[in-house]
């Protein structure tokens, strides 16, 4: 199987898709979904191959390349699922809008577009697929319009500062080695001086930085997360912004190396633990914001920033286990948060685009496998034990308490604990409580909606039970990066300093539960009641009224919120604020009327004039 | 051995729980000068209970209860009462912080679908307050486990045999006092009694129990406070060899947290975090950076 020709049908079938729509809705939607899966299937069958294609000769002299090797091979599959889920999942979503062609063409494009940035041999074909990627993701998060617009526009903004920096890393890195390929630029890095090393990762730092919204550069995420379409809001959070980890791992791990990565530093200050520690402060400020979000999906996109600190905190911390606890942690969090933005896309689709956490509730009558769904992925973001959130996290705070940090370790810890606020507000406004009369006749999900929510919550307790399949994947990669290997079982990490046993947990939690169930049941049966049917203080229960959702963490709230503004985002928006006074400034010169110019230009050589008079210098 | 533990040990927090439940409301009742209900009480309420019908709201309303006394149990076959713990050895100490938030979620999961706004606030004020205590005893916890280098429980208990207990060692005194001024939030007594408000919010999560319900509860919370102390004793104050050792050395720690309760008037939820953001984590802070600047 050729890697270009993979490329050739997921760019291809993006083009396609759009005008087939032109011919038949049908047809074009049977098309979206049948592109989507052979691309699985094709990235499925580079499993455990190394290959290395030029695909272009000869640009300014060097060759573009595509290769595959684990790292990519991970990442790229991890996109094309996803990428075909949310397709699956757009069906019913997406039905009766406008534009639709469009926008299928848009998403497979992304999807496309992120292959073509795991599957680049070299930093310049990274680079223009990178680009692609941003401008169509640009396209997707305002498709609706209006407040979508301005999200899609402080998106592109801040990601087109990152891709100049990366842009200038490139130029620089090639006017060093005269090569860019991953192996040619990997050689010349290793005899390169400490200091051309550390601005070359900080150049390409902001660009994968930016894209994946670590502190200080988050402040993109949370609104363009949350007016994109949800299907899209999925693809987004659960890989694209991963995008940024993929190019953190090449840039450490394969283009720098690990023994160089971790000795960088000025003076005592080591990189890595400068950067393990913006991961930590990506962890703890984002989370505190989460809890007291009351838009679903900002809630939502608040947790992505938060979770993207994990990841960064794990692969910057550089020991085998903590590399390994980020990567899966990467996978883990595309599978649980792809899923929960699918379930508020489910909950929005039904309730005709209400994701305002104050006004729903009581859902679970109403959509039952939607809240099981639901509750496994909020699960696995918490990271209880038997989902797949927990082995990630476990393997990070383990290498982070046993290397003897543990302020990093505190970080990521209260950051779960944080998570449990938001995790249960985010399923009690919606699904617990009382069901508002207006939803009492709502129907279940649609089975496109179903299908891949049902297929991702399977993923997050099978990895959860035998994390050993991808950790498997994964430590081959850590070896190839030079850790040492994990001693991987199928249901977890043999070690002689505290081993993991997901087995044991799951006997114990299943005849825990099956024991204390008969207890519960010998005793004497209950009535079921409904909603109404609850304790006033002998009132009647007003209707629509007997629900406590608003301001649901209000205590916490009166404590938290002066400390709790993001001082990043006001200032970006304040420096927006000024370059928009400047245009302003600028426009009032810029009239447009050619009288003006005229005038400006005789004034000028009015001016030129009297200088020549006055002083004669010329 | 371990096989025996396996049963043995649920069935000593279940007895020593109740006995907890019992002993703590005679020691109320003599602290404010009544005689007080047989220390045997909670098991006739809870036999009682059983034989009781009451309502259900739904599968989730049955199966929450049923999780958060699961987990509980599982969370004490990962302690060692005395003698090993059954379950030492799949994924240490940083499985039981996770499985101790199960019990409330649980009960959260359950109560939410009982749509009753007075369990709603008490779910909102418990997990407020639980990231109020959970600082501290992160804290604490992190300084235990660096210190002594692993993430066992066991392996803590064995280290301190070997020389003193942690409560009794230099840096370490810091996180076991930190550790006695968050006990009764813990352990939800007053001043922390915010959650189960009985004159506030109806009992808050318990308002919709009755029945096998409230008695599933009323174990759990007798557990809870088995975990709560038995950690101190197993963490701080270096185990024992045998569980009748185990046992005094919680009842003087239970002695402690309920002379606390019988003593203060019960906080405002806001107060309560703050005071525990305060005096306990500050104590619990310096105990970590000294462990972490001087170690062993």
């Amino acid at each position: 199987m050729s890697l270009g020709l993979l490329l050739i049908v997921a760019f291809g079938g993006s083009l396609l898709t759009y005008l087939l729509g032109k011919v038949s809705a049908r047809i074009r939607d049977a098309f979206a979904v049948l592109i989507s899966l052979a691309v699985v299937v094709m990235v499925a069958s580079l499993y455990g191959k190394a290959l290395r294609v030029p695909f272009y000769e000869g640009f300014l002299g060097m060759p573009l390349v595509l290769r595959v090797d684990g790292l990519s091979w991970l990442f790229a599959i991890v996109a094309s699922v996803l990428g075909c889920l949310s397709v699956v999942f757009s069906l019913g979503y997406m039905k009766g809008k406008e534009r639709t062609s469009f926008y299928y063409s848009m998403l497979l494009l992304v999807s496309a577009a992120m292959l073509g940035v795991v599957l680049s041999g070299d930093l310049l074909s990274l680079f223009i697929f990178w680009e692609i990627m941003s401008w169509s993701t640009f396209l997707l998060i305002s498709y609706n319009g209006g407040p979508a617009l301005a999200a899609g526009m402080k998106y592109f903004v801040m990601s087109f500062v990152g891709s100049l920096a990366m842009l200038a890393g490139v130029v620089t890195l090639h006017g060093s080695f005269g090569t860019l390929e991953f192996t040619g630029v990997a050689a010349g890095m290793s005899s390169a001086s400490p200091g051309y090393v550390l601005a070359i990762l900080v150049l390409f730092g902001v660009a994968f930085g930016t894209k994946n919204a670590i502190w200080p550069f988050h402040a993109w995420l949370p609104p363009a997360h949350s007016e994109a379409p949800s299907p899209f809001s999925a693809v987004l959070s659960g890989v694209l912004i991963k995008m940024g980890v993929y190019g953190f791992l090449l840039l450490m791990f394969v283009i720098v190396g690990l023994r160089t990565f971790l000795s960088l530093g000025v003076g005592r200050i080591e990189f890595h633990t400068v950067l393990s520690i913006i991961g930590a402060i990506t962890i703890l400020l984002p989370t505190f914001i989460a809890i007291f979000q009351n838009d679903a999906k900002r809630l939502l996109a608040w947790s992505t920033v938060a979770q993207a600190g994990y990841i960064i905190l794990g692969i910057s911390f550089g020991t085998s286990l903590s590399v390994a606890g980020g990567m899966f942690h990467f996978l883990n969090h595309a599978v649980f948060k792809a899923l929960l933005f699918m379930v508020v896309g489910a909950v929005e689709y039904r309730t005709n685009g209400v994701r305002d956490l104050d006004s729903l509730g009581g859902l679970i009558k109403r959509m039952p496998v939607t809240f099981i769904v639901a509750v496994i992925g909020v699960c696995g973001l918490i990271g209880v034990p038997l989902t797949n959130g927990f082995v990630s996290k476990w393997l990070i705070y383990k290498t982070l308490i046993l290397e003897r940090s543990p302020f990093l370790a505190f970080a990521a810890l209260f950051g779960t604990w944080g998570t449990i606020l938001y995790s249960y507000k985010f399923l009690h406004n919606i699904f617990l409580g009382q069901l508002p009369q207006r939803y009492e006749d709502m129907e279940r999900a649609p089975f496109t909606m179903l299908l891949p929510m049902t297929i991702l919550s399977v993923v997050v307790v099978l990895f959860g039970v035998l994390p050993g399949i991808p950790l498997a994947v994964i430590d081959t990669i850590g070896v190839s990066f030079g850790f040492e290997s994990l001693h991987v079982t199928p249901w977890g990490i043999a070690s002689d300093t505290g081993a993991l046993n997901t087995v044991n947990m799951l006997v114990a939690a299943l005849v825990g539960l099956v024991v204390v169930w008969c207890i519960f049941r010998s005793g004497a049966r209950s009535v079921s009641v409904g909603q109404a049917d609850s304790y006033a203080a002998g009132a009647a229960v007003p209707r629509d009224k007997y629900q406590y959702s608003v301001r649901f963490y209000a205590p916490l709230r009166r404590m938290m919120a002066p400390y709790l503004k993001d001082l990043v985002d006001s200032f970006y928006m304040r420096l927006a604020g000024w370059v928009r006074g400047l245009g302003d400034g600028l426009r009032r010169i810029y009239t447009g009327y050619v009288g003006d110019y005229v005038m400006y230009i005789l004034v000028f050589l009015a001016v030129l004039i009297f200088v020549q008079i006055a002083w004669s210098p010329w | 051995m371990r096989i025996l533990w396996f049963v043995l040990s649920p069935l000593m927090a279940l007895a020593v729980g109740l006995f907890f439940l019992g002993l703590s409301r005679r020691f109320m009742a003599r602290i404010q000068w009544r005689v007080g209900p047989p220390l045997y009480q909670p098991l006739i309420d809870i036999l009682r209970q059983f034989t009781q019908k009451s309502v259900s709201h739904g599968p989730l309303f049955d199966l929450g209860v049923v999780l958060s006394l699961a987990s509980s149990f599982i969370v004490v076959l990962f302690m060692p009462l005395g003698g090993t713990a059954p379950l030492s050895s799949s994924g240490g100490f940083l499985v039981v912080l996770y499985l101790m938030l199960l019990g409330p979620l649980g009960i959260a999961l359950s109560g939410g679908e009982a749509a009753n706004p007075n369990v709603s606030i008490g779910i909102s004020r418990k997990l407020i307050l639980a990231l109020g205590y959970e600082v501290p005893f992160l804290m604490i916890v992190l300084a235990l486990m660096t210190y002594y280098g692993t993430i066992s429980i066991g392996e803590i208990v064995a280290a301190q045999r070997e020389s003193a207990s942690a409560i009794a060692s230099f840096p370490l005194v810091f996180s076991g006092i930190a550790y006695l001024l968050i006990l009764p939030a813990m352990l939800g007594v007053r001043p922390f009694e915010v959650v189960g408000a009985a004159q506030e919010i109806s009992s808050g999560p318990a308002a919709e129990y009755g029945g096998p319900y409230l008695a599933l509860a009323t174990i759990q919370h007798g557990l809870t406070m088995f975990i709560g102390i038995s950690l101190f004793v197993n963490l701080l104050w270096g185990g024992a060899s045998n569980p009748v050792v185990f046992f005094l050395k919680m009842l003087v720690v239970f002695a402690f947290g309920f002379w606390v309760n019988a003593a203060f008037p019960r906080l405002r939820v806001e107060q309560a975090v703050r005071y525990l953001w305060r005096w306990p984590t500050l104590i619990a802070f310096v105990g970590l950076i000294l462990v972490a600047t001087i170690g062993r």
